[in-house]
């Protein structure tokens, strides 16, 4: 579905991508794992057209419309109440406003429906942001960083809910630094280090190539091992 | 139509809750409904509606100018600018959106103001007429200095010496020969001197603040060009 080719991008002097080129199939979970500053909410800013690159192609394979979108700094209306967000959205769309009932609901924020966005905790304002990004049931999601920083129940949460709609039928392009999310969710992944892709593949895939050496565990040792770098 | 419908509602509902913003709305009928109960009307000297016509000017230049601005810089410093551009809203909707919101909010306020100045007829009409053209140039540099600034603080910053001097230049000019020669050509004086007299040929004030708002336009359309909406 999405197919990014020898992309290249430059900040000034520093080169923040370097040739990167992967794809992905449709309705699976793709994982782009990296620490900070590797290069992943780059990618996901190219793909949804917010950055242009400075060489290579990419393609997603769907309009923009059918695309939906949840990045680590929400852009939530902070005096509009949960239902007024998403109700923004939905009259974009053209949606009944009774979708953005069913959607809080699903996120588990049908306590809130009424509540002020600058009332929400952390966690709260994710599940909205994914409210937004999940409205008008797009074939392709971009979640970046979809669980940093939230306690591990509203995690767990969120892990359910993108398995749910992969199982719908959603392509999903999600970036973590979190090796056991990425374990937990993504039918494959591909490890970013200082914007190069180091090594792709599903995480079971990758850990059983890099066990001929008899020294990994996990993803997370790949990284280290490959880079020697942590995740985290 | 409909994207620009959404971007209506949404600044409707926001502005209801931003006390900040709203305030810039309701501050000057209030002030010119106080002045003019306590001041003018039991004043013999004092014509019944000069403070509606001083506080309307100062509206002109003031309250689009500052609320378009900072409701666009608002929007970027949030983020939530870039998710309505992921969601295929176009920049001139967003922006016809906030615009026509409040200018919408303007006519309200102008015709609240005509009321409480007691004008009738014709005078009515021109003065609504008069203070929307003066908030339409009002409101499109706003919308300029909103796509310029980076984030409210700088919004805030650059739009602070611009109103102070549209705002306030028509009152000083009332009481110095070279102000009043020098602000001649700025809108908020066109519009300050045809609502003080409403016996003046409407074409050559008319002809200025169109000219006004031509030239911000083309600010408009420099900066857009430059910045777009995205930062």
């Amino acid at each position: 579905m999405i197919k990014m080719t020898n992309i290249v991008k430059r900040f000034g002097a520093q080169t923040v991508l370097s040739e990167v080129s992967f794809e992905t199939k449709y309705k699976e979970i793709f994982g782009l794992l990296g620490p900070s500053g590797a290069g992943k909410t780059t990618i996901i800013n190219i793909l949804t057209n917010q950055l242009s690159q400075d060489s290579g192609t990419h393609a997603i394979g769907v309009t923009p419309f059918e695309t939906g979108l949840m990045l680590d700094e929400d852009g939530l209306y902070p005096r509009l109440s949960c239902i007024e967000n998403l109700n923004v959205f939905a009259d974009i769309y053209g949606m009944p406003h009774k979708k953005s009932l069913e959607v809080l609901k699903s996120v588990g924020l049908e306590d809130a429906v009424k509540k002020a966005v600058n009332t929400l905790s952390r966690g709260m304002r994710q599940r909205l942001a994914l409210a937004r990004a999940i409205l008008h049931e797009p074939k392709l999601l971009f979640l970046d960083e979809p669980t940093s920083g939230l306690d591990p129940g509203t995690a767990r949460g969120i892990h359910r809910l993108i398995l749910s709609l992969r199982d719908k039928g959603a392509t999903i392009f999600l970036t973590t630094h979190n090796m056991d999310e990425a374990v937990k969710l993504c039918d494959r992944v591909a490890l970013l280090h200082k914007g190069k892709i180091v090594e792709h593949g599903g995480p079971a895939d990758i850990c059983m190539r890099h066990n001929a050496m008899k020294t990994v565990p996990d993803l997370e040792a790949v990284f280290i091992n490959m880079t020697g770098t942590a995740l985290q | 139509m409909r994207t620009i419908k959404a971007i209506f509602i949404k600044q409707a509902c926001d502005t209801l809750k931003n006390w900040m913003v709203l305030i810039q709305f309701i501050l000057f009928p209030i002030m010119a409904l106080i002045m003019t109960v306590l001041i003018a009307k039991p004043a013999d000297d004092i014509p019944n509606s000069m403070f509606v016509t001083m506080f309307a000017a100062m509206y002109a230049g003031m309250t689009p100018l500052v609320t378009v601005a900072s409701v666009i810089a608002e929007d970027k410093e949030h983020k939530s600018l870039r998710f309505l551009v992921i969601a295929g809203v176009k920049p001139q909707e967003y922006l016809l959106g906030i615009s026509g919101f409040v200018l919408t909010v303007g006519l309200i306020v102008a015709v609240l103001f005509g009321l409480i100045g007691g004008f009738g007829g014709v005078e009515f009409v021109k003065f609504v007429l008069v203070l929307t053209l003066g908030s339409v140039a009002s409101a499109i540099l706003g919308a300029t200095i909103g796509v310029i600034s980076k984030n409210q603080q700088v919004a805030t910053a650059t739009v602070t010496p611009v109103f102070m001097i549209l705002a306030f230049s028509p009152m000083f000019a009332e009481f110095n020969e070279t102000i009043s020669k020098m602000t001649s050509f700025l809108y908020t004086r066109q519009v300050s001197m045809l609502v003080n007299d409403f016996d003046m040929s409407l074409t050559e004030p008319v002809l200025i603040v169109l000219a006004n708002i031509a030239v911000v336009f083309v600010l408009f359309v420099v900066a857009y060009r430059k910045k777009g909406l995205r930062i």
